[in-house]
């Protein structure tokens, strides 16, 4: 008994002193940097496939492109700007690096776009007496159409916020739910706003998450459900959501889920996608890195990284603009009275 | 289906391991049938130790961040231990409650990380010198004790980054069988006995708690799509020990306690990595009490 005990041990000793679970390299100069950069997003980026079938990004070839234009004498802004670059290629809006002097992103999937979008004048839709649950602002139009403007999923938006907010419009003939500009927040509260468009469960789409190092090592994808919501109300009209290139991750989830919801109808312009749930780490010299880290499909499995297309494609009229008029809304405001009538 | 046979198979060693246990015990009952009686009027001593400590940590966790985090470790341990009248007398009962919490930094000392959680252990160790592991001091006629057992331990905890995304946080839980050594010397100058006392465990099997290397917990406790988030630790994927060293220092109807906590938790599950070592300076007292 002793011995085995003794032997116990002693082998668990060796085992231990033998097994050191370390930091893979920790290099803090600008190739390091450089190094660690690559490899993390080598390791843990969800996209590539996707990257380079639709952009033909290879990451391999990424690699020794950019190694060249690092050397020891650059300065941290100099390295910063190599590195932004090289993420830039992905394309991805999730993809950032955070440094104490700038935040490098690549935005091209609104910057390169129409905005559709004039702040001045939605501003003049919700006049001063529209009311606000949990960040979402309300008002109903003369012509009895109610008006919800959701700019972030950040706020804490809870069943009773949304409940009393359709319990306020209740009356209204039917809604636009405006998310142009959306910038996304907390896929949880995104869904929990989609839930109360819904009488039944929808297949929404898929998730799937890395499982190791390799490029291609992924989970097989799970189904992901939106259930109607259980607690108040659920509002059974039709609904009209306007989207621009900036409506983006959680708000991209949100379309892709609303899009499935009965009597809901996407107007406005093709949304900006980010599909892929984002993670951060860091670099030896303390740079954020975030990069998407888990994929989330469609319910046909197919990508909304590059956005969702809207059931009717509007562009905003330089008419409107000058008249002080929101194109969006007004054709909105028309889509739901004619729906009316002609119901 | 692997890690169930494997679980089966870890579970029947410690089966086998337990009974070898008792059938020595069993044989040293017969031959010490008359230091049981005396065992047994002396082991109502329960030794009640509680200690408070400082001292260096270390800290990796890949789900993450791809490097360390060093700071400071502080610790509390909360000790039971009495012998029992089991196998003669020989075996003591261990009960042990050690609650840490870390303060880190990254190595560019720009982002902060908290670490910390609570071990309950209860284990049981065999006297193989015969005495008494409890209060050494007074009940062996040997200065060196020898004591061996297993112990099973249950520990929570979370490492939490403070920076926003979606992996700001990492949830740790497991619940472990443990092989542990002890080893007791009584030191004794100028009539004064100064007990040291030197305890080693390791983790030779369990189940742990750990997400899949690239899935949110968003994933696993929202959309409830769990992917090997239970699985089996052993020292191949878990080679873990504490070590623990204390002087048992007499100050009058008192006794101080001084020690020295080594703790090296690492495990690899999934392809994270994840290490927590911690080296602390203990102190504290000890209450020897008396059970009727």
């Amino acid at each position: 008994m002793k011995s085995v005990l003794r032997l116990l041990i002693l082998s668990c000793s060796f085992l231990v002193f033998h097994s050191c679970v370390k930091e893979d390299f920790y290099d803090n100069t600008k190739q390091g940097n450089y190094e660690a950069l690559w490899r993390i997003m080598n390791e843990h980026y969800c996209f590539f496939d996707y990257k380079k079938q639709e952009l033909g990004v290879d990451w391999d070839e990424i690699h020794a492109r950019y190694s060249y234009k690092i050397n020891e004498k650059m300065t941290n802004a100099q390295l910063f700007e190599v590195l932004c670059n090289m993420l830039a290629e992905l394309q991805d809006g999730h993809v950032n690096l955070s440094a104490p002097f700038d935040f490098g992103r690549n935005w091209s999937f609104f910057e390169d776009h129409p905005e559709n979008y004039n702040d001045s004048i939605a501003k003049l839709y919700l006049g001063h007496n529209y009311q606000i649950a949990s960040g979402l602002k309300y008002i109903t139009f003369d012509d009895n159409i109610g008006y919800v403007r959701c700019e972030t999923f950040e706020e804490g938006i809870g069943d009773g916020n949304v409940s009393v907010m359709l319990h306020s419009l209740a009356s209204c003939n039917g809604l636009i739910i405006d998310v142009r500009g959306n910038g996304g927040g907390q896929l949880t509260k995104a869904h929990k706003l989609a839930s109360h468009f819904t009488n039944e469960r929808l297949l929404v789409g898929y998730i799937s998450h890395k499982t190791g190092k390799g490029r291609n090592d992924f989970s097989s994808p799970k189904a992901e459900y939106l259930d109607p919501a259980s607690d108040g109300i659920r509002w059974q009209k039709p609904v009209v959501v306007l989207t621009n290139r900036a409506v983006y991750s959680a708000a991209n989830d949100f379309v892709k889920c609303m899009k499935l919801c009965p009597n809901v109808t996407i107007m406005g312009d093709r949304t900006g996608g980010g599909s892929g749930m984002p993670f951060n780490n860091e670099l030896p010299n303390g740079w954020t890195v975030r990069y998407s880290a888990v994929i989330y499909y469609d319910q046909d499995m197919q990508h909304t990284e590059f956005g969702i297309e809207p059931d009717i494609q509007l562009s905003f009229s330089g008419a409107d603009i000058a008249q002080k008029k929101d194109t969006y809304i007004e054709k909105a405001r028309a889509f739901l009275n004619e729906k009316r009538w002609t119901k | 289906m692997k890690v169930i046979t494997i679980m089966y198979k870890g579970l029947a060693m410690a089966m086998l391991l337990l009974l070898s246990l008792c059938t020595y015990g069993q044989e040293e009952t017969e031959a010490n049938s008359e230091q049981l009686t005396v065992n047994c009027q002396l082991n109502k001593e329960v030794l009640h130790s509680t200690m408070i400590g400082v001292g260096s940590s270390n800290v990796l966790d890949t789900y993450l961040s791809s490097y360390n985090y060093k700071g400071t470790d502080y610790r509390i341990q909360r000790e039971t231990m009495r012998m029992t009248n089991l196998w003669g007398g020989r075996v003591a009962n261990q009960s042990l409650i050690d609650l840490n919490a870390d303060v880190n930094k990254n190595h560019a000392r720009n982002i902060d990380e908290y670490a910390g959680g609570i071990r309950y252990t209860q284990g049981w160790f065999y006297n193989f010198m015969g005495g008494n592991v409890v209060n050494p001091v007074e009940r062996s006629q040997s200065h060196f004790n020898f004591a061996a057992g297993l112990s099973a331990s249950g520990y929570l905890g979370v490492v939490y980054i403070n920076r926003s995304g979606n992996n700001p946080a990492q949830a740790k839980a497991d619940l472990l069988i443990n092989v542990s050594g002890m080893a007791t010397y009584d030191m004794v100058i100028a009539k004064h006995h100064y007990l040291w006392r030197y305890q080693v465990s390791f983790p030779l099997m369990g189940i742990a708690f750990s997400p899949n290397y690239g899935q949110s917990y968003y994933e696993a406790f929202v959309e409830e799509n769990y992917d090997h988030n239970v699985v089996f630790a052993y020292p191949g994927n878990m080679p873990s020990m504490r070590h623990k060293l204390t002087l048992d220092i007499p100050i009058k109807r008192y006794t101080l306690r001084v020690g020295y906590v080594a703790q090296f938790h690492q495990s690899m599950f999934n392809h994270l990595k994840y290490h927590s070592y911690a080296h602390d300076f203990m102190i504290g007292f000890n209450k020897y009490l008396y059970r009727r």
